[in-house]
C-alpha cells in the first residue's frame, strides 16, 4: 500500500473512548434498567457428576414475585460451537459444579435469588473425572455417554465415542521415528497446569425481548454477536434477521466472552414470560465457576538435537482439561498442535493433542488461545536443553529459529511476509534485559537477581471464511461515521480503526465519529472480535471502505471540476486537482451530493462500503495435520528479571520486556498499553492463578477474597516494549494483529527466570512461593 | 446483592441497642449487631451470613472514642481501621491494621468487626494480646471490662446480646518496641499464611499469632521457651513449634508444612528485628 508519509497510522493518539470511561459515563450492559424489566437467576449444580433424579420447584414457586421457573425438559438439545455437547439447562445429568439447572424469572433481582435458593434438586451421584490422567485411563468414568452422536458445528473435531476424549488433533511431519533416533542429544519433560479465570472487570450480562412482530432483541456484552444470531439459528429456529444484537463497550473479555453461553438462557427466559425483557447477569461467583474459564494443561514435550545443538525432532503429547464441556478447548486442541513446536524450525514433529472431558468448570478461550501454555512447555523445555548441552540458552534457540523457507508443522510455507523477524527480537531483547550482565547474579542485598526469556509464535485459527465489513457514511459537515461490527473490549480497536480510516481520507481522527456500540441489524458481519484478527480483518474492510468513497468523491468531483478522475486527489477534507492543489472542492460539497448554483444536484451521498475475507485458509488434514491454518505468524520474545530473597522464595519482577514483529504499529501508545497488560496478565496467571478444587472437585477459591491475581503495585518494575515492524504485505498498512501476544511469552519467560534464579526446574504454575520452597526442598532431599 | 429481608435499625445509645436486641430475640428473631458492614454484606451475598434483623451500632458515641483518658487508650469498637492508623496513637496496632485487606475497605472494617469476624484471622487482636487489653463489654448486666484473653480465646467469642463497647490499653504499652511480620501466599494484600506480633515488654519476649491455627493465640507455653535465655535461638525456635496450641492449618492459602516453615522463619525475624536473644 502507499508509501507516502502518514498523519494518523503510526501516531500515539489518544484512544476516542477515553473521556467517557475516565468519566465513569459509559454504560455497560449490566447497568441498564428499565420499567417492567423482569430478572432471571440460575439455579447451579452442587455436584460435579450426578443423574437429575427430580428438580422441585413448588417452594420456590411460593416466593412472591416469581414469574418463571424453567428447567432442563425446557429445551433438552445440545449446543456449542465447535461440538454441540452441552445443554444450555442441564439435562437428565449435570457435569460440573456451578452448571446451571433451571433459571428463575421475577419481578426482581433478589426475588429471583430467593426463589433460586428454594428449589429442591435430588441427585444420583456418578464417580467424578478429577483430572485430565484419570479422563485418559481406559477405566475412567464415560462424561459424555451419547460422544458418537453429538453434531459437530465446524470441521476438524474428532470425538472418540466411549472415552472422555472430545477432540484428538494429529500433526505428523517428516519421519519423527527415524530421526529421534539419529539425535546426539534428546530431552522429555511433562508439565501441567491447572484451570483459571479470566477475571474480566464487567461479569457477564445479557438482557433479551422477544417483541409483538416476533424479533428477538438481544443486548449483550459479548465477542460474538453474529454468532449469537447463528445459534439462536440453528437451535431456536429463528429467522437470522429476527435476531438482532446489540453490543455496547464491552468491559473486558479476554476470550470469555466468545462463548454463547447467557443469551440462549435468557432467551429461555423471555420466552417463559410470553416474550418481556429478562436481564440475567452472573455474580462473580458465577462469572468464574458457572461461566466457562481458561483450559488446564498437561503437556510432554521430547527434543532431539544433533552435535550442532540444530532441532532435528520434535514430540509433543498435549492432554487438555476442557472440563464438562469442550466449547472452545476443542479449538484450543487444534491450536496447540498446530503451532506446537513455538518459532522454531524442527523438520521432523510428531503431536497428539487432546481434549478431555472432566468434571471441572468448562473451558474457553482465553487470550492466547492455548499459546501461553504451550509456550511454556517449548521455552522451558529449551532452556533444560541448552543446559544439558552446555550452551548459552540465546544461542540454542537462535540457531533453531524458524525462517522463511521453513515449514510449520501442519506444513504451511514461511514466508517474509507470513511472520516477522524473529533474530531481530532476539537481538533486541537481549540488549533490553541487559542478557550480557549474567543470567543469574547475587546482588549486595543478597538476594538473586536471574533473568529468563522465551520466544513465541502464533498463528490465528480463524474460521477460514472469517471476515469483516465496514460502512462509512458522511454528514453534511463532511466529516465521516464509520460503522463496523468490530467490538470495543478494552483492547482500542474502535480507536485504531478510526485511524485507519483517518489516514486513508487523510483527515483528522478527531473528524471520523466511530460508532462504539454494535449493532448487528446495522452493522455489516463481521467473523468476531477474537484472536487478533480485528486489526487485520475489520482494519482492511474499513481500509476499503474508505478507499470506495474516494473513489465516490472523485466522481462527482470529476464532474464539478471537469477533469478525470486520476486527476485527483482526497486529503484535508477537500479533492483537488493534484498538480494543482489549490484548485479543489470541499468534501462537504459533496459528502450528501453536489448542488450546482442553478440547484440541479449531482452523486447523492457519500456510503463507502468495504469488505475483506481471509485468503487461502484451509482446514487440517485429519491424519498429518497438512493446511495452512492462518493468515500469519507474529513472532516476538519476552524477558523478565527477578530478584529473589532464596531464604523465603519471595520474589519481585524487576523488568518485563516485550519485543514483537507486529509488523506496522498503528498506534504506538496503545500497542504499547497492550503489550504491558498482556506481560500483566501473563505473569499474574504465571505467579498466582490457579483454580483449587477440592475432593468433590468444587471450586473452592471461587471468589476473589480468595482467587488471587497480581495487584496494581505489583507490576514489574520496569516494563519496556519494543516493535519490530516487518511490514506484512497483506495487513491494512502493514499491521498483523497483535492483541494476544503479550501475554504468551511472560509465564515462560517468569518461569525461566526463577528456574535459573533458584537452580532448580519449575514445571508446574502458578509459581508462589509455596511451591518454589517445595521443590528446592524435593531437591536438596 | 442480599436476597433475604431484613428489619434495619441504628441505635443511638447503647440502652436503645439492648432493648433492640432484646426485643427482636422476645420475637424469635435472629439478630445481629452491626458495625462496617464489610463481612455481613459480602456474606450474607453469599449466603453465609443471615438475620432477621440488624442493629447497627456506629452511631452510638461510646462506641467511636479514640482518646487517651488517664494512662489510657480507649478505642471505640465502631474506629475504622484507617482512622487507627490515621491517628498515631500506637505503633503496632497501626502497623497490624494498615495489612488488612485493601485501603477501600479499611475505610469501612472497623477494629470491633475484625475482631468478632467469622474468618479465623482477625489480626487485630495480636498486638491487644500482647498489650495485655481489657475490652469494655456491654451485656444483660450492663457493662463490664474483662481481659482480651479471656473473651477471644481460641474459637470463643462474645457472649449473645453483648456488645463490645471500648477496647482499653494502658498508654504504656503503647511504644513497646515492637515488630509485625505478615506473610501472605504472595500478594501484598491478602489472608496471612501467618502473621506474628511481637512486643519486648520488661526484657521479655511476647508474641502472638495469625493464620496458624484455627484462631489467633498467644501462648505462655511458647514466650516462656523464646525467652529462654540458656537456649540457643534455633532451639528455642524449634522447641516452641512444638507447643503450638492446636493444629496447623492447611487451606488453599497453604499447606501445614509450608506454614511451620513459615513460622520457623517468622520467629528468626522477630529475634532480629527485636534486636533479642543474642
Amino acid at each position: 500500500m502507499e508509501q507516502t508519509e502518514r498523519t494518523s497510522v503510526g501516531q500515539p493518539e489518544q484512544r476516542i473512548d477515553a473521556v467517557e470511561k475516565a468519566a465513569g459515563k459509559v454504560k455497560f450492559t449490566d447497568d441498564y434498567q428499565a420499567p417492567g424489566m423482569l430478572h432471571a437467576k440460575l439455579v447451579t449444580s452442587t455436584e460435579a457428576h450426578a443423574y437429575l433424579q427430580s428438580v422441585e420447584t413448588a417452594a420456590a414457586w411460593k416466593v412472591p414475585g416469581v414469574r418463571a421457573i424453567i428447567t432442563g425438559e425446557t429445551f433438552p438439545f445440545h449446543i456449542g460451537p465447535i461440538l454441540a455437547d452441552r445443554p444450555p439447562l442441564a439435562y437428565e445429568k449435570v457435569r460440573y459444579i456451578g452448571e446451571p439447572v433451571a433459571i428463575i424469572v421475577a419481578d426482581s433481582d433478589y426475588q429471583a435469588k430467593q426463589a433460586a435458593s428454594k428449589v429442591v434438586v435430588t441427585y444420583k451421584k456418578l464417580p467424578i473425572v478429577h483430572n485430565v490422567q484419570q479422563a485418559f485411563e481406559a477405566s475412567a468414568p464415560v462424561i459424555h455417554n451419547d460422544l458418537g452422536e453429538y453434531t459437530k458445528i465446524i470441521g476438524n473435531v474428532y470425538p472418540v465415542a466411549g472415552t472422555n476424549i472430545a477432540s484428538r488433533i494429529k500433526i505428523r511431519k517428516g519421519d519423527f521415528g527415524t530421526a529421534w533416533k539419529n539425535c546426539t542429544e534428546t530431552i522429555s519433560e511433562t508439565y501441567s497446569f491447572n484451570l483459571s479465570d479470566h477475571v474480566a472487570l464487567e461479569t457477564r450480562s445479557a438482557r433479551v425481548e422477544i417483541n409483538p412482530a416476533g424479533k428477538v432483541i438481544v443486548h449483550a456484552c459479548t465477542q460474538s454477536p453474529f454468532t449469537i444470531k447463528k445459534v439462536f439459528n440453528q437451535f431456536f429456529n429463528l429467522d437470522v434477521g429476527s435476531v438482532i444484537v446489540h453490543i455496547p463497550m464491552v468491559g473486558g473479555a479476554f476470550g470469555g466472552k466468545g462463548t454463547v453461553q447467557l443469551e440462549p438462557l435468557a432467551y429461555l427466559a423471555s420466552k417463559a414470560v410470553g416474550g418481556r425483557l429478562v436481564k440475567l447477569t452472573l455474580s462473580r461467583e458465577e462469572d468464574m465457576t458457572t461461566a466457562p474459564c481458561r483450559i488446564g494443561f498437561d503437556a510432554t514435550i521430547k527434543l532431539g538435537v544433533d552435535h550442532n545443538g540444530k532441532l532435528l525432532a520434535g514430540q509433543y503429547t498435549f492432554l487438555i482439561d476442557s472440563g464438562a464441556y469442550s466449547d472452545q478447548a476443542a479449538g484450543i486442541t487444534r491450536a496447540a498442535a498446530l503451532d506446537c513446536t513455538g518459532p522454531y524450525h524442527i523438520p521432523n514433529v510428531w503431536c497428539d493433542s487432546y481434549c478431555m472431558y472432566t468434571n471441572h468448570p468448562f473451558a474457553t478461550s482465553f487470550r492466547g488461545y492455548g499459546h501461553p501454555e504451550l509456550t511454556f512447555a517449548v521455552e522451558r523445555t529449551m532452556d533444560k536443553l541448552a543446559k544439558n548441552l552446555n550452551m548459552c540458552p540465546i544461542e540454542l534457540r537462535e540457531i533453531n529459529t524458524i525462517l522463511p523457507g521453513h515449514t510449520s508443522p501442519t506444513q504451511a510455507v514461511i514466508t517474509k511476509n507470513n511472520i516477522g523477524d524473529a533474530q531481530k527480537c532476539i537481538a533486541l531483547a537481549k540488549e533490553r534485559i541487559a542478557w550480557e550482565e549474567g543470567e543469574r547474579l547475587v546482588g549486595e542485598n543478597g538476594k538473586v537477581r536471574a533473568k529468563g526469556l522465551s520466544l513465541f509464535w502464533k498463528t490465528s485459527t480463524t474460521a477460514t471464511n472469517a471476515q469483516a465489513g465496514a460502512i462509512l457514511t458522511f454528514e453534511a459537515d463532511g466529516k465521516v461515521n464509520l460503522n463496523c461490527a468490530a467490538i470495543e473490549l478494552g483492547q482500542g480497536t474502535k480507536t485504531v480503526l478510526g485511524q485507519i480510516v483517518a489516514e486513508k481520507l487523510k483527515m483528522k481522527l478527531e473528524d471520523i465519529h466511530v460508532t462504539m456500540e454494535v449493532n448487528t441489524q446495522s452493522d455489516p458481519h463481521q467473523w468476531r472480535t477474537v484472536a487478533s484478527s480485528t486489526t487485520f480483518l475489520a482494519g482492511r474492510a474499513v481500509y476499503a471502505a474508505a478507499e470506495n468513497a474516494i473513489g465516490q468523491l472523485k466522481k462527482t468531483a470529476s464532474t464539478v471540476l471537469q477533469c478525470a478522475e486520476e486527476d485527483l486527489e482526497v486529503g484535508g477534507g477537500r479533492v483537488y486537482l493534484k498538480p494543482d492543489p489549490t484548485f479543489g472542492v470541499e468534501i462537504k460539497e459533496l459528502a450528501l451530493g453536489y448542488k450546482f448554483p442553478n440547484g440541479h444536484s449531482i452523486g447523492g451521498q457519500i456510503v463507502g462500503v468495504g469488505k475483506h475475507i481471509q485468503r487461502h485458509l484451509t482446514p487440517m488434514d485429519k491424519n498429518t495435520g497438512f493446511g495452512k491454518p492462518g493468515p500469519w505468524w507474529s513472532v516476538g520474545v519476552q524477558a523478565v528479571e527477578v530478584e529473589i530473597d532464596e531464604r523465603d522464595f519471595t520474589y519481585k519482577i524487576l523488568k518485563a520486556v516485550t519485543v514483537l514483529d507486529g509488523g506496522t504499529i498503528i498506534n504506538p501508545m496503545t500497542a504499547t498499553q497492550q503489550m504491558r497488560g498482556g506481560m500483566y496478565m501473563g505473569l499474574s496467571y504465571a505467579a498466582i492463578e490457579k483454580f483449587v478444587f477440592d475432593h468433590n472437585e468444587e471450586v473452592e477459591n471461587n471468589d476473589l477474597r480468595q482467587y488471587g491475581t497480581l495487584r496494581y503495585g505489583e507490576q514489574p518494575e520496569q516494563y519496556t516494549v519494543d516493535f519490530i515492524e516487518t511490514p506484512a504485505a497483506d495487513g491494512p498498512y502493514g499491521a498483523r494483529g497483535i492483541g494476544e501476544y503479550g501475554v504468551i511469552g511472560a509465564p515462560a519467560a517468569l518461569a525461566n527466570s526463577l528456574s535459573n534464579a533458584l537452580q532448580v526446574e519449575l514445571n508446574e504454575l502458578p509459581l508462589v512461593p509455596e511451591y518454589l520452597w517445595k521443590m528446592k526442598k524435593e531437591r536438596r532431599q | 446483592m442480599i436476597a433475604f429481608d431484613f428489619e434495619y435499625y441504628e441505635a443511638t445509645t447503647l440502652k436503645e441497642a439492648k432493648e433492640l436486641y432484646e426485643k427482636a430475640q422476645a420475637m424469635d428473631k435472629k439478630v445481629m449487631y452491626y458495625n462496617g458492614g464489610t463481612e455481613f454484606i459480602t456474606f450474607a451475598r453469599k449466603g453465609k451470613a443471615y438475620a432477621e434483623v440488624v442493629i447497627n451500632i456506629k452511631n452510638i458515641p461510646d462506641c467511636n472514642l479514640l482518646e487517651v483518658r488517664d494512662g489510657t487508650l480507649l478505642i471505640g469498637a465502631s474506629v475504622t481501621l484507617n482512622a487507627i492508623v490515621n491517628a498515631g496513637f500506637y505503633p503496632l496496632l497501626e502497623d497490624v491494621v494498615k495489612r488488612i485487606a485493601d485501603h477501600t475497605s479499611r475505610n469501612k472494617i472497623t477494629i470491633g468487626g475484625n475482631l468478632n469476624s467469622q474468618l479465623m484471622y482477625k489480626e487485630a487482636i495480636l498486638p491487644l494480646l500482647l498489650a495485655d487489653a481489657k475490652l469494655e463489654i456491654f451485656g444483660e448486666e450492663g457493662i463490664r471490662y474483662v481481659p482480651v484473653q479471656e473473651v477471644f480465646n481460641k474459637k470463643r467469642t462474645l457472649k449473645q446480646g453483648e456488645l463490645l463497647v471500648t477496647i482499653q490499653v494502658a498508654t504504656e504499652n503503647l511504644q513497646l518496641p515492637s515488630t509485625f511480620i505478615k506473610r501472605t501466599k504472595m500478594s501484598k494484600v491478602g489472608y496471612p499464611v501467618v502473621s506474628a506480633a511481637a512486643i519486648i515488654k520488661e526484657e521479655q519476649f511476647r508474641i502472638a499469632f495469625s493464620g496458624v491455627c484455627a484462631s489467633p493465640f498467644r501462648s505462655a507455653a511458647i514466650e516462656k521457651i523464646l525467652n529462654a535465655s540458656d537456649l540457643q535461638i534455633d532451639q528455642r525456635i524449634e522447641k516452641a513449634l512444638r507447643e503450638i496450641p492446636g493444629k496447623i492449618v492447611e487451606d488453599v492459602n497453604g499447606s501445614s508444612a509450608y506454614r511451620q516453615f513459615l513460622l520457623t522463619q517468622v520467629m528468626e525475624d522477630m529475634y532480629r528485628g527485636l534486636e533479642v536473644g543474642k
